[in-house]
């Protein structure tokens, strides 16, 4: 387990990280969600020791991670970069090298992962030969060549193609099966919710919310959605009382926070009593809402 | 792999070399200064270097004869060609003819088809005269009694003795500043290279993923070490081809240059370059534009400047005693290290001290830049001030 422990880093007079801690277990694909300038890619540099930390620690396994540990990461910064006018096989097999993989194994691993990304009849170009989506594919062939414990990926899916996003997606659910901790950023929210078992959100260098998505889109108030098939302005809610509170009406749609999800049914019973019930359920929060409410909130 | 320093270093060392010996560009201007220095060493000396051949044919006592008249062509700068007669006629009829410049008739005279003038200053003249001095003193001295020629050889002259060492050859003080000339030249220009190589390697962003996985010293030191052997190798092969035309074409370039001070110079040059090597490539570190190369490099460029021209005042001025100082100082000591020792300020257990202090020196701003490098190399966009890569106040 990668385990972020109350990270704190400022620049001059601007807080990056204000005592930020979370962690990504083994087997999972953990979303990191954040503002622009939240403080996500100082975190994750902070985690291959690429800034120095004012104070706290980040711990592998239980303890603190030595350069032996990192060699088995894999990393995708969000400011992609290989050598322009290097062949993207040789690339690929020096990044495995740096990694501590020797000679042949590397270059089996380079061959397998650049195929597996659908760059085999690219093998001999070099990177600046080839388009951004490729050289993006490239890219994560370099971080995924060693089968790393930890994929650490910095908006992995900006400028793919859907093709190139439905690669990526299986390809971190795949690493996350063979047991690896996938760490990964995007503000491609509908996607998160797609991929993603759990996410961290943060805020001002602080975490705002964290927990698996489900759970997320659940939390807070229970609210119910409730649309009677003969009443467009929504008029039966008027007759809720204490039962519930009307958070919006849309198109005849009624939105009613309730306390607890007991008195659900004591709504149902309301609304049936009126009219015929075209459609009644809990409302599951989308993840941007939830991160749009989770950042307000940490702001206040 | 290991988990040891070195085998990491050496393998971004093992890809700064490989690659960039790849490139078309190394080897183009590679080949154009192999063939620009052969030009410059050979050209010279077949246009100008070409010694006369003279034939000369030996009448009786040959062997004596014979190493005389070859004596007689390094005097003159002629190449000598010496074979026996069977005859005085057959030599004359040759010498008329035009196969024979000249003829040595052992112990008697030496003959040339025409003397055009008392006072000819023309190379046959020149070498017959030597040959006909080198003879009769041969002769005269066979003539003499053993005591008495051996006298006459050591001579009469009472030996001159002066109570400070000679002053240092003009000769040598120009190997001196050639030395030091060619080190300013090679440090700053491989120099600017690593600066350059550091720069594109902080642009293209290759450099977070590499330190993902090494650390920045590694990183460094491969880089700097990989391109270093490489520039050795250039230089090798540079000397090389000086050598082999200098032999091939005659040329007297390295005449009355001195071993010691070559050798000087190369650990000069070594020395150099581990001192500077880190710095260019810390200053390569700190811009995004290849243009701020030159302001970025500054701090390095004023210390072998003043070397060089230093260098250069002690070829016709005495050593001063600023000149001596500098000489100890790990940033001028490089380049002005060989010519000093040329001109004799300094003896070699002082060369020895002054490459002492240059490694210390090496090491305390290895550490510098090192710490440079690491800070500013992830910060992409405007140049990093080196105030702030010292504070450590980075944003990323």
């Amino acid at each position: 387990m990668l385990e972020l422990v109350d990270l704190r880093r400022h620049y001059g007079s601007t807080v990056a990280l204000d005592g930020l801690s979370f962690s990504v277990k083994t087997g999972r694909v953990v979303g990191f969600l954040g503002p622009n300038g939240a403080g996500k890619t100082t975190a994750m540099r902070a985690v291959f020791d690429l800034v120095p930390l004012d104070s706290g620690h980040v711990h592998w396994k239980g303890s603190p991670i030595r350069p032996s540990d990192r060699r088995r990461f894999g990393y995708m910064p969000e400011e992609r970069g290989l050598y322009p006018g290097m062949r993207v096989g040789e690339q690929v097999t020096y990044i495995g090298r740096l990694h501590g993989m020797g000679p042949s194994q590397a270059a089996r691993a380079a061959e397998h992962w650049i195929g597996r990304l659908g760059l085999t009849d690219r093998m001999k170009d070099k990177i600046e030969a080839l388009s951004l989506g490729n050289q993006q594919r490239a890219q994560l062939a370099a971080a995924l060549v060693h089968d790393p414990e930890l994929l650490v990926l910095d908006e992995p899916f900006s400028g793919l193609d859907p093709v190139g996003i439905d690669t990526m997606s299986d390809v971190l659910a795949e690493r996350a099966r063979a047991g690896a901790a996938v760490l990964f950023s995007s503000h491609q929210l509908d996607l998160v919710e797609h991929i993603c078992e759990e996410v961290d959100i943060i805020d001002n260098g602080r975490l705002v919310a964290s927990g698996p998505v489900d759970d997320l889109a659940r939390g807070g108030h229970p609210t119910l959605e409730v649309k009677l098939t003969e009443d467009p302005a929504g008029d039966w809610a008027r007759s809720l009382g204490d039962l519930g509170t009307v958070s919006s009406i849309n198109k005849g749609m009624v939105s009613v926070v309730i306390g607890s999800r007991d008195k659900s049914q004591l709504v149902l019973d309301l609304a049936r009593a009126v009219g015929t019930v075209e459609h009644f359920g809990f409302r599951r929060k989308h993840l941007s809402e939830v991160f749009r409410e989770a950042v307000k909130a940490g702001t206040q | 792999m290991k988990d040891d320093w070195f085998a990491f270093t050496w393998l971004v060392a093992r890809r700064e070399l490989m690659e960039r010996a790849r490139a078309k560009s190394f080897k183009v201007a590679t080949v154009i200064l192999l063939v620009a220095v052969a030009a410059g060493v050979a050209v010279p000396a077949l246009i100008s270097g070409q010694k006369p051949v003279v034939q000369v044919g030996l009448v009786g006592g040959s062997a004596g004869a014979r190493a005389v008249a070859l004596e007689a062509g390094k005097v003159t700068g002629t190449v000598v060609r010496a074979r026996p007669e069977p005859s005085l006629a057959a030599a004359k009829e040759a010498l008329r003819k035009g196969t024979l410049g000249l003829v040595v008739v052992a112990g008697k005279e030496v003959l040339l088809k025409q003397v055009t003038s008392s006072n000819g200053t023309s190379s046959l003249t020149a070498l017959a005269r030597a040959i006909a001095q080198l003879e009769g003193e041969s002769e005269l001295l066979a003539s003499l009694p053993p005591a008495a020629a051996k006298a006459i050889e050591r001579g009469a002259a009472l030996p001159v003795r002066g109570l400070l060492p000679p002053p240092r050859s003009l000769t040598l003080k120009v190997t001196g500043f050639v030395a030091a000339l060619v080190i300013y030249i090679l440090l700053l220009t491989y120099g600017m290279r690593i600066t350059v190589g550091t720069q594109e390697e902080k642009t293209s962003r290759v450099a977070e993923v590499l330190l993902s996985a090494i650390r920045p010293s590694q990183l460094l030191m491969g880089k700097v070490l990989g391109m270093g052997l490489l520039f050795l190798l250039q230089i090798v092969a540079l000397l090389t081809t000086a050598l082999v035309a200098a032999a091939a074409s005659g040329s007297t370039l390295l005449r009355g240059s001195s071993p010691a001070v070559l050798g000087i110079s190369a650990v000069w040059f070594l020395l150099g370059y581990a001192f500077y090597c880190t710095l260019f490539a810390a200053a390569g570190s700190m811009i995004t534009r290849q243009a701020d190369s030159y302001n970025a490099t500054l701090p390095m460029q004023i210390p072998l400047i003043l070397g060089y021209i230093l260098a250069d005042t002690l070829t016709f001025s005495s050593v001063s005693t600023f000149d001596k100082v500098l000489s100890f100082f790990p940033p001028t000591a490089p380049v002005i290290g060989p010519a000093i020792y040329a001109a004799g300020g300094v003896v070699l257990w002082q060369v020895a001290l002054s490459c002492l202090l240059c490694v210390a020196g090496t090491v305390a701003v290895g550490r510098l830049a090192s710490t440079i490098y690491a800070r500013s190399l992830l910060r992409t966009g405007i140049r990093v001030k080196l105030r702030d890569a010292l504070k450590n106040e980075l944003a990323t």
